[in-house]
């Protein structure tokens, strides 16, 4: 009867909410663009600013560069915070690792996924994908080496230490190219005009690209040790 | 514009941003290395707060300064802005001040994993500068979130099945009061397509009545969680009784002060208190922070862990200071700006005390304290003086700012209110003497320190291994002592910093006005 009523007040309230938000949002106005116009100045001036042709890029590193910065550093933090929660010592114990076949296979494989993240990350500015998405797919050949080749292979490969140092040197890059923006163009972050070439080529639109080379570092190396640190917990439970 | 503009707004935010991968790195390096960086980085940061404060003297004093960053191409429509008027330079003293010593009180209290907690300890400096700095909503959102993923690992130091329950408690009850925060933003944008909180002061009438409602109440929500106001405070103790003693400091000494910055600049500079007040919000907020602040009060008088006491205490204290506001007058703002700075000395000192006197015990109950006022006879005394500053002794800081609060109570004839404050004080003396009287009793004779002119002579190497802490510790409380006498010397900046609460117009006339 307790439990119950319990149950059926929570329900009661949900609905009621749900009533409530209906209403409220029923009274939004339609979209109609936004105030100023950001997007329609994004779409008429973006290519000539920034010279990136992929327009969220530009948003991204550029016109918001500062948000992305925040949003990069909330990742580095949140790594430093996994590995200081979860890490351990000892060496982790390794799986055996997949049949000779897919071990095989994923040798042969593994050169053309690292060169996927490369494109992925260094045409950012000029097709869709950037640092965010081609860090995922760099940190995919370290986790795929964990599962098809066991964790302890990977350790030995690439230490802990090694991703570290490569996130730190992404996260510096980043703020480096920021604090070279104050002191070439007065502004923090500022895209590096020295840089700018022909639009389309793949060393245009400023400091864009080595932007997302850093962040491209970062968030592999940040992905690649959370799940590191993660593997290292599950193995030390089953034991 | 002007290219140079202002750009030490920038330092502030990017100095200890900048240093926390710094950190790692020179950690692989040499240790001794690290440790020099560290107090360097601490230092530099409150230099430059410093520095602006009296670089800028005149126009503090005149009330007309004014500091602004924007990040745009000429003419473009997006800007993210910082900018820094009183109320922020205010808070951003007071903070750096406070982070300063608690890093120089981290040296020789953390132990192990050093460079991670320096690196996430600077990160959430940076957070924190930027939330207090920003003009922009979106990237005051960021830095909300920034504070709590940060701190979170930070709670969960001790890796004890205790500590990860109250950090991930800590860090659903963030995350949930930031989706709220994001909520009212979203609404914002929608609504007047922009995200600058200055646009959104003077855009906001325009909006229809149900919507302003939501706004403000997702907004309340939001900072209430964080806030720990009554029916959502059980995260609160868990949370700053788990962590090593300087992160308590910072939980409870300083981000709760900078949530009520946010709270400030988003319903006085932003949304203008007569909403509240026009929706009857405003009263019905007082009572929740009055009923929040007995309860955080009496909570406290039963607790038997010492730091979960602490943090009792700080809803008590912060309640009160959340109701005094609402008042919306200048007395009441006086008493709560004072009483900011008050707070912020007197809990971070209390738990940095509780850091250093149970640094050998197993556990924070009460218990451990039997004796400890024999054994550590200088730092317990300076304890008990934070103590009477937090009950409202009078010759100290708290006494002043209690006062100031009581007094604007009663000209508001707010006689419900009044009673709390006093009952409050009230209670916080019972709930001291429980613990004091416990330190203070007899045990067998070897557990005494030897004589007090050993005590004295400790004092002398102030700044070597374990007695570097309790310098700490006597630092706030000759800061509150200090101040208790001098309080006027605070007069300038809180009277300065409340023109900007009462004028949001200003603010508004020069962010926009580039």
């Amino acid at each position: 009867m307790h439990k119950n009523f319990k149950n059926i007040t929570a329900v009661v309230v949900f609905i009621l909410m749900g009533i409530a938000f209906y209403e409220n949002f029923q009274l939004m106005p339609a979209y109609k663009g936004l105030g100023e116009g950001v997007s329609d100045y994004i779409i008429r001036s973006g290519l000539s600013e920034t010279g990136s042709l992929n327009l969220i890029t530009a948003v991204l590193y550029d016109y918001r560069a500062f948000d992305s910065l925040g949003e990069s550093t909330v990742i580095f933090g949140a790594v430093s915070g996994i590995v200081l929660i979860l890490s351990r010592k000892m060496l982790p114990v390794s799986s055996r690792g997949l049949s000779f076949i897919v071990k095989r296979t994923l040798g042969i494989i593994t050169p053309f996924i690292a060169l996927f993240s490369i494109y992925v990350i260094t045409h950012g500015h000029l097709t869709p994908g950037g640092g965010f998405q081609g860090g995922v797919i760099f940190a995919a050949i370290s986790i795929i080496f964990s599962i098809v080749y066991g964790s302890a292979f990977d350790y030995r490969r690439y230490s802990p230490q090694m991703k570290t140092a490569f996130e730190t040197v992404g996260a510096l890059t980043f703020l480096g190219l920021g604090i070279a923006g104050i002191f070439m163009e007065g502004y923090f972050l500022h895209n590096l005009g020295f840089l700018t070439a022909e639009t389309g080529t793949l060393i245009s639109a400023g400091s864009i690209p080595y932007i997302n080379m850093g962040v491209g570092l970062k968030v592999g190396a940040g992905l690649a040790i959370i799940f590191y640190s993660m593997i290292q917990k599950t193995f030390k439970e089953e034991i | 514009m002007m290219s140079w503009m202002n750009i030490e707004l920038n330092l502030l935010i990017l100095l200890p941003a900048f240093s926390a991968p710094i950190i790692l790195i020179l950690d692989r390096i040499n240790e001794k290395l690290r440790k020099i960086f560290v107090i360097l980085s601490a230092s530099l940061s409150l230099y430059f707060v410093t520095a602006l404060f009296f670089a800028n003297f005149t126009d503090i004093k005149k009330g007309s300064f004014f500091l602004q960053y924007t990040f745009d191409y000429f003419g473009g429509p997006f800007i993210i802005n910082f900018s820094m008027d009183n109320l922020s330079l205010f808070f951003s003293l007071l903070i750096s001040m406070a982070v300063f010593l608690i890093i120089i009180y981290s040296t020789s209290y953390i132990k192990y994993n050093k460079a991670k907690y320096y690196a996430l300890f600077f990160l959430v400096a940076a957070s924190i500068q930027g939330s207090v700095l920003t003009a922009d909503l979106f990237t005051m959102y960021l830095f909300i979130e920034g504070i709590t993923v940060f701190t979170t690992p930070l709670i969960s130091f001790k890796k004890t099945e205790k500590t990860t329950e109250a950090a991930m408690q800590y860090l659903y009850y963030g995350i949930i009061g930031g989706v709220f925060f994001f909520i009212s933003i979203i609404l914002i944008y929608f609504n007047l397509g922009t995200l600058k909180i200055a646009e959104t002061a003077l855009g906001f009438s325009e909006i229809s009545g149900p919507m302003q409602l939501t706004i403000i109440i997702f907004f309340l929500l939001s900072l209430i969680i964080k806030l720990g106001i009554f029916p959502i405070h059980f995260w609160l103790p868990k949370a700053h009784s788990a962590c090593p003693a300087p992160v308590s400091a910072l939980l409870s000494g300083v981000l709760l002060k900078v949530y009520l910055y946010i709270f400030m600049r988003i319903f006085w500079t932003m949304i203008s208190f007569d909403y509240l007040i026009e929706l009857h919000i405003s009263t019905f907020i007082m009572d929740l922070a009055l009923v929040s602040s007995l309860l955080g009060h009496i909570f406290a008088l039963q607790e038997d862990d010492f730091k979960k006491m602490l943090a009792y205490s700080s809803i008590g204290h912060i309640g009160m200071i959340l109701a005094v506001l609402m008042l919306n007058n200048q007395a009441a703002f006086y008493g709560a700006m004072l009483h900011i700075a008050a707070h912020l000395m007197m809990k971070s000192g209390l738990f940095l005390s509780s850091g250093y006197l149970l640094r050998t015990a197993g556990s924070h109950h009460i218990d451990e304290l039997e004796g400890i006022g024999h054994k550590n006879r200088i730092t317990f005394g300076a304890f008990v003086i934070i103590c009477l500053g937090t009950i409202g002794m009078p010759p100290l800081l708290g006494f002043v700012s209690k006062w100031y609060i009581l007094l604007a109570f009663l000209k508001g004839k707010h006689f419900f209110a009044a009673l709390v404050t006093v009952l409050g004080s009230l209670i916080a003396l019972f709930y001291y003497l429980r613990y004091i009287s416990k330190a203070y009793a007899e045990v067998s004779p070897e557990l005494k320190s030897a004589s007090w002119s050993a005590d004295f002579a400790e004092l002398l190497h102030f700044l070597k291994g374990d007695q570097l802490m309790s310098t700490i510790v006597y630092v706030f409380t000759l800061l509150i002592i200090f101040f208790g006498f001098s309080f006027q010397y605070f007069d300038m900046p809180v009277n300065t910093a409340i023109i900007e609460l009462l004028n949001p117009q200003k603010y508004i006339d020069l962010v926009l006005g580039g």
